[in-house]
């Protein structure tokens, strides 16, 4: 099966047709998404002014990193939520190019955390009371701030670039308390 | 309000601003990561008077350290937002999602002002009486809630169909 023929796949299925169709799911789905992607992004940048020395700079690392398992849920919640939104409109989002940047630099944003554990995470101990982390870890922190602003960009600019919901059906509030 | 949205609308600072396609997503996404400092300061504050996070910090401290990014991404948040009225002024102002996210707003803010005020007034002694009140906690969740609730508001000012009759948008 090509992926023309699986994104439409993807576009048919009951789940994706039942938030297409309602009025509220979208728009609802959406605005998780925004609360979830503040929350990563919040979090992360409390951790990143904290290895650039900015913020926090008095306390040790590891304490203030351990806010980034919040990090993860928020992210688990951004991740659902931007599925759900995909396959609404599976193709139009598979082929536009704001969509294919926002996930490289997201795949970026992970292979950053993943070097920085394994290099400037590994010795933590030797820096976290420092009020900044060595060079290295500054370069990971700098680099993780822009990969997400971008990403926010990114993410921003896809609803100004796919056409999204065609069509916004007609409903009247009052009928609902009739 | 739709004569004052129209008006806005009119203006060089509105036109400047609608002609150059760039402008708005830039200042939504810098909106965005404003909020997200907003929301991750408060949830910080949170999870201290919950215990669940900072316990090598006092209440004191927490407040310290994350008010003063609150109240700075909140001055970038009205910033772009005014930016973002003048440039859609009748997609903003005559949205009911708007309005009631102005309400919100004005509620977080007084909340968040009278809560660093309890602490600021009070000993440090006494916040660990204060943290452990339920209604220090109910107060705690209820705030999240209100700054989760003006990001939802936020996002429906694009999805104003969402309130039916209840939109404040005149009939075409």
């Amino acid at each position: 099966m090509d992926i023309t023929t699986t994104l439409k796949a993807i576009e048919s299925t009951g789940l994706a047709a039942g938030i297409r169709d309602s009025l509220y799911a979208f728009p609802l789905i959406e605005s998780f998404h925004v609360i979830g992607l503040t929350m990563t992004f919040g979090t992360i940048a409390i951790v990143d002014f904290r290895l650039l020395g900015l913020a926090s700079a008095h306390r040790p690392f590891t304490k203030v990193a351990e806010i980034l398992k919040w990090t993860w849920v928020a992210f688990g919640l951004t991740v659902i939520t931007g599925a759900l939104m995909f396959i609404t409109n599976a193709s139009v989002y598979f082929s536009n190019l704001q969509f294919r940047w926002k996930m490289v630099l997201i795949a970026l944003s992970g292979i950053n955390m993943f070097i920085f554990d394994r290099t400037c995470g590994r010795n933590v101990n030797r820096w976290e009371n420092d009020n900044a982390a060595p060079p290295s870890g500054k370069v990971a922190a700098v680099l993780s701030l822009i990969l997400w602003i971008s990403v926010i960009f990114l993410g921003r600019w896809i609803g100004f670039t796919t056409t999204g919901q065609a069509t916004e059906p007609e409903i009247n509030l009052d009928d609902l308390f009739r | 309000m739709n004569d004052f949205a129209q008006w806005l609308a009119g203006t060089q600072l509105s036109l400047a601003i609608q002609v150059r396609l760039w402008v708005i997503p830039t200042v939504q996404s810098i909106h965005i990561a404003g909020i997200g400092i907003v929301l991750a300061s408060v949830f910080m504050i949170d999870l201290r008077i919950f215990g669940w996070a900072g316990r090598d910090q006092t209440l004191q401290q927490t407040t310290r350290r994350f008010c003063p990014w609150l109240w700075s991404a909140l001055v970038v948040l009205l910033i772009t937002g005014v930016l973002m009225v003048i440039g859609e002024p009748v997609r903003e102002l005559m949205s009911l999602s708007f309005w009631l996210k102005m309400s919100l707003l004005l509620i977080g803010i007084v909340v968040a002002t009278l809560f660093q005020l309890a602490l600021r007034r009070n000993d440090p002694n006494w916040e660990d009486e204060f943290s452990s009140r339920w209604t220090t906690k109910s107060l705690a969740v209820l705030t999240l809630l209100i700054w989760c609730s003006i990001i939802v508001l936020g996002r429906l000012i694009a999805y104003d169909h969402v309130w039916g009759s209840w939109s404040l948008r005149p009939i075409v």
